[in-house]
């Protein structure tokens, strides 16, 4: 069951293509913090890109019928936020927004909810995750990195490290399971 | 030992990794457990934060934050985990007069996520408002099944006479539908679509009230409240 790049979404997106909202929610979850990141860096706002994300993923589950796999899914997808947000830095509709909105609307805009993204990108707690990530056991550490980091498949893994794909799979369950954990109590820790 | 069983599936999902056949079961599995769903977005930010770029991170400093927690906020999680995240905002906390008329300005504001809202949409109902949304966004026909002709001339808009259901007045058109049901609402939502919006407003005998078109706030609550009565 090789997978790669191009291909490890693809059970998901055919479902989704068939009108499996589930499948759209799961791709969707998964990729809406990388899109989210990807159009902060383009328009340096929070409100815009939250705007841009919510935005692109209409624009996806509207289109997905032509995603022909040519590209990962994640590429496509980039492409539509960043057009998206392009055409909307440029559109008159955003600079008038931009003048209309008062400032208590915007005030309230951000305090009406909490943006994990924003927080995800203070440094230093993006520091103490990685450091966690290092301090784990070494078969833990490699089989999660070398899937996280180097988007290799539970095959290629398994080669590398001359292990079963069960046991790859496991591994990489329970560094998720050992990072989720660090993150809650760096959580808790910070309250 | 069941739960770690679902926890390691939905990891090898999330990896893409999992059996054609076993996928059905995390799917419907994660359609109505919260922990999981949380645990999905969870790891979608672990990734993220795993890859973001240096160079794009900075410290954001916003006002009135309430809640500092970031690892475990549900705010992504709800954000990320259905349609609805196209765009809602609490009526009870959002006071459109300080807007004044501006329908821009009430359009961009209905960007804004509300993260006790967000927790709501990912709540149990969530696949009935799912489901309603998409049938208003994408079937024409849904939103004239069920229309009673209303009259709503005492808030200046008439019924096209060409196109039945519709209401206009001015550069304001909208369809209308009751629900019986209340989809597991408690208070008004909204949403946007392209250049239309979509408005959800229980009402006071349970039914619920879809707008749909290019409808001001404003125009949406009086409407509202004429039907109401």
């Amino acid at each position: 069951m090789k997978k790669n790049n191009l291909d490890e979404d693809s059970l998901l997106i055919h479902r989704a293509q068939k009108g499996d909202t589930g499948a759209f929610n799961f791709l969707m979850t998964k990729y809406y913090p990388r899109v989210y990141a990807s159009l902060f860096a383009f328009t340096k706002s929070k409100e815009d890109s939250e705007d841009l994300a919510q935005q692109t993923f209409i624009k996806v589950w509207k289109k997905i019928d032509s995603f022909r796999g040519d590209s990962a899914f994640f590429t496509w997808v980039y492409r539509i936020a960043i057009n998206l947000a392009k055409n909307h830095v440029v559109s008159s509709n955003y600079k008038k927004d931009k003048i209309n909105i008062s400032s208590d609307a915007i005030e309230m805009d951000f305090a009406s909810h909490a943006n994990p993204e924003t927080d995800l990108m203070h440094s230093q707690s993006l520091n103490n995750v990685r450091s966690f990530i290092n301090s784990l056991p070494e078969n833990l550490r490699t089989a999660f990195t070398l899937r996280e980091s180097d988007g290799l498949s539970y095959e290629e893994i398994s080669l590398i490290t001359d292990t079963p794909i069960g046991t790859v799979r496991s591994r990489i369950f329970r560094a998720r399971e050992s990072v989720l954990e660090f993150m809650s109590q760096e959580s808790t820790n910070e309250k | 030992m069941k739960n770690n069983d679902i926890n390691e599936k939905l990891s090898a999902l999330y990896d893409g990794e999992l059996d054609e056949s076993e996928i059905n079961s995390v799917l419907d599995t994660l359609s109505s457990d919260k922990s999981l769903q949380k645990k999905l977005s969870n790891y979608a930010l672990m990734s993220s934060a795993l890859n973001i770029n240096e160079g794009n991170i900075q410290p954001i400093k916003s006002k009135n934050r309430l809640n500092p927690n970031f690892w475990l906020s549900n705010g992504i999680t709800a954000a990320a985990s259905v349609l609805l995240t196209i765009a809602f905002v609490n009526f009870d906390t959002i006071n459109f007069s300080r807007l004044g008329p501006d329908n821009e300005a009430a359009n961009r504001l209905s960007l804004a996520i509300n993260s006790k809202e967000a927790k709501d949409i990912a709540s149990l109902s969530q696949e009935n408002l799912v489901d309603h949304v998409l049938k208003v966004i994408n079937n024409p026909e849904f939103m004239s099944s069920n229309n009673s002709d209303i009259d709503l001339r005492n808030v200046g808009f008439n019924i096209n006479g060409q196109t039945s259901s519709q209401y206009i007045k001015g550069n304001e058109s909208f369809r209308l539908r009751l629900e019986k049901k209340n989809l597991g609402i408690n208070k008004v939502r909204y949403w946007k679509h392209g250049n239309k919006m979509i408005y959800l407003v229980p009402l006071a005998d349970g039914r619920v009230l879809t707008l749909y078109g290019n409808l001001n706030s404003e125009s949406a609550i009086k409407i509202a409240q004429v039907i109401d009565q």
